[in-house]
Order: C-alpha cells, then sequence, then structure tokens
C-alpha cells in the first residue's frame, strides 16, 4: 500500500464507525425532528410543528426545568468533590495507591445499571440508609417519595462518580510547578493561600475542561433516573433523556422525540458556548499574552 | 466411496437446510422464564429448530419491542401484550396472518371468539395464550394472623385496616395501590357505578362524564383516608420497583393487591414462610351495576412479518400451545390455557394451581363491559397517572383531576378516530 494511504488506513475503522454510528443518525435524528414518524411507517414532513408543539408542552417544560436544575447542582457538587478528594490524594500519603484507585471505582461502575439498582435499595423507605438514621435514634427519610429528596438522591449518584474528573484534576495538581510554592512560603504564604492563589489559577484549564465534560455527560443522565425513580414522584427526576426516550420508544413519537433531542443539544451548545466565552476572563494559560 | 461421501454430505446438508435457527422473546417472572426455556428445549429438537431465548422483566419490554421492530431486528416468536396490537399493527400487516400457517397451528383449540381477539384488519396478529383479568389477591396468612376473614367487600377491607395494624403492627395494610394500580382501582369504581369501559368504542372518546370521573377518585382517596392503602408517596419511597419486589410485600404486611390473574405467581412466590395467597371474587362498590371485570386476551403469541423462518415458527407456537409434553412442563405459567387440549390436559392432571384456577374463573365468569385496548395506551396512562399522582400528593384538586385526565385522553385518541 503507498504510504500516503497508510495513514488513512489505520484511521478508516474511525472514521467508518463515526460516520455509521455518530453522523449518520445525527443528521438522521435533524431530519426526523421535523417530521411525524411513529417507527411504523414512513417519517412525514411537518416542518416547525413539532418545536411549536414543544413550546405549550407542559411535560417538556417540567422536564427542562428539572434537568436545568440537575445539572446546576450536579456539576459544581462535582467538581469541588473531585477537587477536594484530588488535593487529599495529592499528598504523600501511606497505601496513597490504593486510595486513588478505590476513588475512582465509583466512576467506571456509576453509570452501571447494577450501582443504579443498589442505589435504590441503599435509599429505599426500608433501606440501609433510613436503617442507619433510625438506629443513631434520627427519624427515616423518604428519600425517593419526596420530590426535593428524589432529586438529591439522584444528584448523589452523579456526584458520587467524581473519580474521572478526580484524576484528571489530579494530574494537573502534580504538574503545578513545586518551586512556586517554595517561593510563597518564602514570601510568607500558608497553605490557603498558596492552594487560592498559586494552585487554582494554575489548574483553571483543567477545571475549564472538566466542567465542559461534567456538563454534557450531566445533561445525558438516564440510567439513574430510570432505574432508580422512574422519573417520579411527580415528575421531579424526570429528566429530558427520560422524556425523549419515553417519546420514542412509548409513545412512538420518534419525530416529536427528535424535536426535543435537538432543544437539548442547543442548550448544551448555548451553555458551551458560554463557558468558553467566559473563560476568557477565569481560565489562566501558561504563556497567554492576554494573561 | 466417492458416492458414499457424496451421499452423507448431502443428507447432512439436507438437515442442515431443515434446522432453523429462531428467536423467541417474551418477558415474565421467573417460573415463567424457566419453564419456557425448558418448553423450547423440548419443542426445538423436536422439531429440528435451533431456538435462542430472549426473555425480561416487564418493565422495559414493549420500549425493547419497538426498537427491535422499528430496526427489523424483532425475535421470530413474540410475546405481544395485546393492547400493543394498534400500536405495533394498525392495519394488521404489522405481524404475520397466522391464518395462512393454520395448516401447521390447530387453531381449531381456540374458540372464535379467542382468535377474534387476536385480529387486526381480518388478519390473525397473534394468538391469545389465555384470557386473563385484574383479580383482588390476599394474603390469607396475614388476616387469619389478625383473626380475621380475607375481605369479600371494600368495607370488610376499611374496616380490616385498624384491626392489622392493632394485632400486628402500625405498618400492616390490608391493601395497596398506587401507580398502575390507582388507575385500575379508579377505572373499576367508575365502570362498577357506571356499567361503562373507559373508552366508547363507537367514537373513541371518554365514555365517562367528569363527575363519574370524580367519584371514582374520591372512592380512592377514602380508601387512603382510612388507611386501608398506603399513600402515594410512601409507595413512591420504595423507589422503581413492583409491588412484589417489595419486602412489605414479602414479609406480608401489605396484605392484599389488585393485579393480572396470570400473575399470581409472580406475586405468591416471593412470600416467605407458608404465608397463602388467594383471589377473592370482585369486590363491590356501594350501588354497582356491574363487577366491572376487566378481562382480556392475555398475551398473544405472534410471529414476526420480517421472520426468515415463519414456517418453523409456527411450527414452535403449535407446539408451545398444543403439544402435552409442552403443555405438562409449561403448566400455567401464562395463567389458564385458552387452547383447549392444553386446559383438559392440565385440569385432568391436576397441573393448574387451584389458585390461579381459581382467579381465572373469576375472570372468566365476571360481568362488565367490553374493555378496549386504549385503555393500555402509554398517553391515556400517563394522564392518568400524572393527575392521580397530583392528587395524592396534593398538588391539584380532585375536580381538576377529572377534568384534566378526560381532556388529555380526547386529545391523545383524536389520531384513532
Amino acid at each position: 500500500m503507498e504510504s500516503r494511504f497508510l495513514g488513512l488506513a489505520y484511521l478508516a475503522p474511525y472514521i467508518i464507525g463515526l460516520l455509521v454510528f455518530t453522523m449518520i443518525p445525527f443528521l438522521a435524528s435533524l431530519y426526523l425532528s421535523f417530521t411525524d414518524y411513529n417507527l411504523m411507517s414512513r417519517p412525514v414532513w411537518t416542518g416547525l410543528e413539532n418545536f411549536r408543539d414543544l413550546l405549550s408542552d407542559r411535560t417538556f417544560k417540567r422536564s427542562l426545568n428539572v434537568t436545568l436544575i440537575y445539572v446546576f447542582l450536579t456539576v459544581p457538587l462535582k467538581l469541588v468533590f473531585a477537587l477536594f478528594i484530588a488535593v487529599i490524594l495529592n499528598y504523600r500519603l501511606r497505601a496513597i495507591g490504593f486510595f486513588r484507585t478505590a476513588y475512582y471505582v465509583p466512576s467506571i461502575l456509576g453509570g452501571s445499571i447494577a450501582v443504579a439498582v443498589l442505589w435504590r435499595y441503599i435509599f429505599a423507605d426500608t433501606g440501609l440508609v433510613n436503617m442507619v438514621l433510625v438506629t443513631i435514634g434520627l427519624d427515616p427519610v423518604n428519600w425517593f417519595g419526596d420530590p426535593v429528596n428524589a432529586l438529591f438522591t439522584i444528584t448523589l449518584l452523579r456526584t458520587w462518580q467524581f473519580g474521572s474528573a478526580m484524576v484528571i484534576f489530579l494530574a494537573a495538581l502534580q504538574s503545578v510547578d513545586k518551586s512556586l510554592y517554595e517561593a510563597a512560603a518564602i514570601d510568607g504564604a500558608g497553605k490557603w493561600h498558596s492552594f487560592f492563589f498559586i494552585t487554582l489559577p494554575l489548574i483553571t484549564p483543567v477545571i475549564f475542561f472538566n466542567l465542559i465534560m461534567q456538563m454534557v455527560q450531566a445533561f445525558q443522565e438516564f440510567n439513574g433516573p430510570y432505574v432508580i425513580t422512574g422519573g417520579g414522584p411527580l415528575r421531579s427526576t424526570y429528566l429530558l433523556p427520560l422524556y425523549i426516550y419515553d417519546e420514542a420508544f412509548k409513545n412512538f413519537n420518534m419525530g416529536y422525540a427528535s424535536a426535543i433531542a435537538w432543544v437539548l443539544f442547543v442548550i448544551i451548545m448555548v451553555l458551551t458556548v458560554a463557558a468558553f466565552w467566559s473563560s476568557k476572563k477565569w481560565v489562566y494559560y501558561a504563556g497567554d499574552k492576554r494573561s | 466411496m466417492r458416492l458414499l461421501t457424496t451421499t452423507i454430505l448431502t443428507g447432512l446438508l439436507a438437515s442442515a437446510a431443515q434446522a432453523d435457527t429462531l428467536r423467541m422473546s417474551w418477558w415474565g417472572g421467573d417460573a415463567r422464564h424457566a419453564q419456557t426455556q425448558e418448553a423450547l428445549n423440548y419443542c426445538g429438537p423436536k422439531h429440528g429448530h435451533d431456538i435462542q431465548a430472549e426473555f425480561t422483566g416487564w418493565s422495559g419490554h414493549q420500549e425493547r419491542i419497538t426498537t427491535q421492530i422499528a430496526g427489523r431486528t424483532e425475535a421470530d416468536i413474540m410475546q405481544i401484550n395485546w393492547p400493543w396490537l394498534p400500536l405495533f399493527s394498525p392495519d394488521g400487516t404489522g405481524f404475520a396472518d397466522l391464518y395462512e400457517y393454520d395448516h401447521i397451528i390447530d387453531l381449531s383449540q381456540f374458540t372464535e371468539a379467542q382468535l377474534a381477539g387476536g385480529e387486526v384488519a381480518g388478519k390473525l396478529n397473534g394468538i391469545p395464550v389465555s384470557t386473563t383479568g385484574r383479580v383482588y389477591f390476599f394474603n390469607k396468612t396475614t388476616f387469619e394472623r389478625a383473626g380475621l376473614d380475607v375481605p369479600t367487600t371494600w368495607q370488610d377491607v376499611i374496616d380490616a385496616a385498624p384491626v392489622l395494624r392493632a394485632e400486628l403492627g402500625p405498618d400492616y395494610y390490608p391493601f395497596e395501590a398506587a401507580g398502575l394500580n390507582a388507575i385500575f382501582l379508579v377505572s373499576m369504581a367508575v365502570t362498577q357505578a357506571t356499567g361503562k369501559d373507559l373508552i366508547d368504542p363507537e367514537t373513541t372518546t371518554v365514555a365517562w362524564t367528569e363527575e363519574e370521573l370524580l367519584d371514582g377518585i374520591r372512592f380512592y382517596q377514602s380508601l387512603v383516608e382510612a388507611g386501608a392503602i398506603r399513600e402515594w408517596r410512601q409507595v413512591a419511597g420504595e423507589g422503581n420497583i413492583e409491588l412484589f419486589e417489595m419486602r412489605p410485600w414479602s414479609d406480608g404486611r401489605i396484605a392484599g393487591t389488585y393485579e393480572w390473574d396470570s400473575a399470581y405467581a409472580k406475586y405468591a412466590d416471593p412470600l416467605g414462610g407458608d404465608q397463602v395467597l388467594v383471589p377473592v371474587p370482585m369486590l363491590m362498590t356501594e350501588g354497582a351495576v356491574t363487577e366491572a371485570t376487566y378481562s382480556k386476551p392475555s398475551m398473544l403469541f405472534s410471529i414476526s412479518r420480517n421472520s426468515d423462518h415463519p414456517e418453523a415458527a409456527a411450527e414452535i407456537i403449535n407446539c408451545l400451545l398444543n403439544d402435552p409434553e409442552a403443555i405438562e412442563i409449561l403448566t400455567d405459567s401464562r395463567g389458564v390455557p385458552a387452547s383447549k387440549v392444553a386446559f383438559g390436559l392440565l385440569n385432568e392432571n391436576d397441573l393448574i394451581n387451584p389458585n390461579v384456577a381459581a382467579a381465572n374463573a373469576i375472570v372468566l365468569d365476571g360481568t362488565g363491559p367490553v374493555v378496549s385496548s386504549f385503555n393500555e395506551h402509554p398517553r391515556v396512562r400517563d394522564a392518568f397517572r400524572d393527575n392521580l399522582e397530583g392528587v395524592a400528593y396534593g398538588i391539584i384538586s380532585a375536580e381538576d383531576a377529572a377534568a384534566d385526565i378526560i381532556s388529555s385522553i380526547d386529545r391523545a385518541l383524536r389520531q384513532f378516530r
């Protein structure tokens, strides 16, 4: 094979996968969002009707509201927690390798159905958490039956999966030049000052990266609420991906589901663009002439 | 030698061509899964076919089938829920027409009425495995421990609530109805009072008035207020699981439910110790004009219209429904069989659980209007569920809920008129 085609040959599996499993469904869903498509017969072009219907759809509004609350709760909580654990694991402690692995494991398991089922049993009315509360003399909490608690429980599951963000933070913390801390110490800076005025500014690119990644993932959350609460009670955990799923596969309304998916995509894009725009003001890149 | 080799190879190829690989999908509980796999292990080799079993619980099964049918990757043989027929096959072409395979499947084992239940536009889209219906089941052991008889009226249920709590503990309830069961309970109450099904078959609109539905919702509320059933909020506290998976059910603290007769094993099996679950005749509300028995063709066996081996699939279906050995393996795992030969054989050999037989007899002998399959349309269910939940949580009034349920269902069914 000629050398100029060799690189392309190596890339071919990825490119084919991207086209078949991402680009084609992506474009197909865009087309379907302008159609009435019930999965059993051919799509019928309806223009903007699906998007117009969304404006008066109570369930969509409720679901969008819940999704935004979920994302704005989950992402900061998860980032703060991941950074906190990363800072602790950055110290030279005994058996640090074990702890780093142990804290990373939930993020591998966290998205799985099995963990969601486990979570359901832990927080159930007669579950482990309430048993502990009763044992220490507190009243049991209705975690899934109360709309506010239910959303909090789902948020907690997502926050618990902080491992991947933590590992990235840990790598960033370890790349901070130690001489900066030594210089600050000579100038009389304490640990808090060093953290807020040296560590945090230097890892802002990684905070920014984690912010974008976690936000996109949070908008796509499905397994947790589907398995644990089924979107209830009162649709308090009925995130948009659940609504998309129900419209597509329960109500045979793939066109409408595609329209919701595209609205979700636009929301994620707008927030991502806003994050990029704001990053000019708070993200520090070493060697950047603006800074 | 060459002739011998050719003959052997030809023979092998011929038998390989006849040995089709089929897939069969169904939902159910553990007992049904085990018995169906065993029956397939019998029927497959008997007809020279290899059958791959695909089974799940009820939750999510419709979505799974929808995805498969849309992608034309559905199993050759499918267990289909009767209300799905108008969704998957509005003109009768969504599944293979089983009348075309009447030379393979012995349809004479089924009554015309049973087969009519599986027809869409004159095409036999599925064969009803049994007739099923909603039946009241009570945990006899719990009631006996409290010195009570099993309830036979709603007043018995209400009266039992304080006795159970006084005798056995504060977290004992005679009945459970939240989520789907709340919908069935409200529907039962309205149908008993009016004699009408939710959907008017002539107009495909809601047959009930707001006032009639309101009375049904108030009946449900009266059970909550009397402490006969747990509050919706409390049931939701168990998470997204079914009643039979809940600990209060398995240890007898929840002592009654309103379930499909064919689901007896699913609810009886988890009961710990020597607890006994029994069906009782329809509980009647005050002034009822009918029993309002919610009966329908149970699950159907259908063949995919995309199957490459429809005749082989028909052989397996016939085996599962009408073959004596398969019948003895499957027994009442899908309720009391509709097939005459299956029912006769099981009855003769006492292979039907007496409680399953009794539950099925309640369904078959029950009175009430013909049930529309639209009762189980996802949007109809959503309209009911959202509003009843809203009432249970005190978000909306029962009056507003009744009005919204009717308008939402009428809107959802507009496309089917």
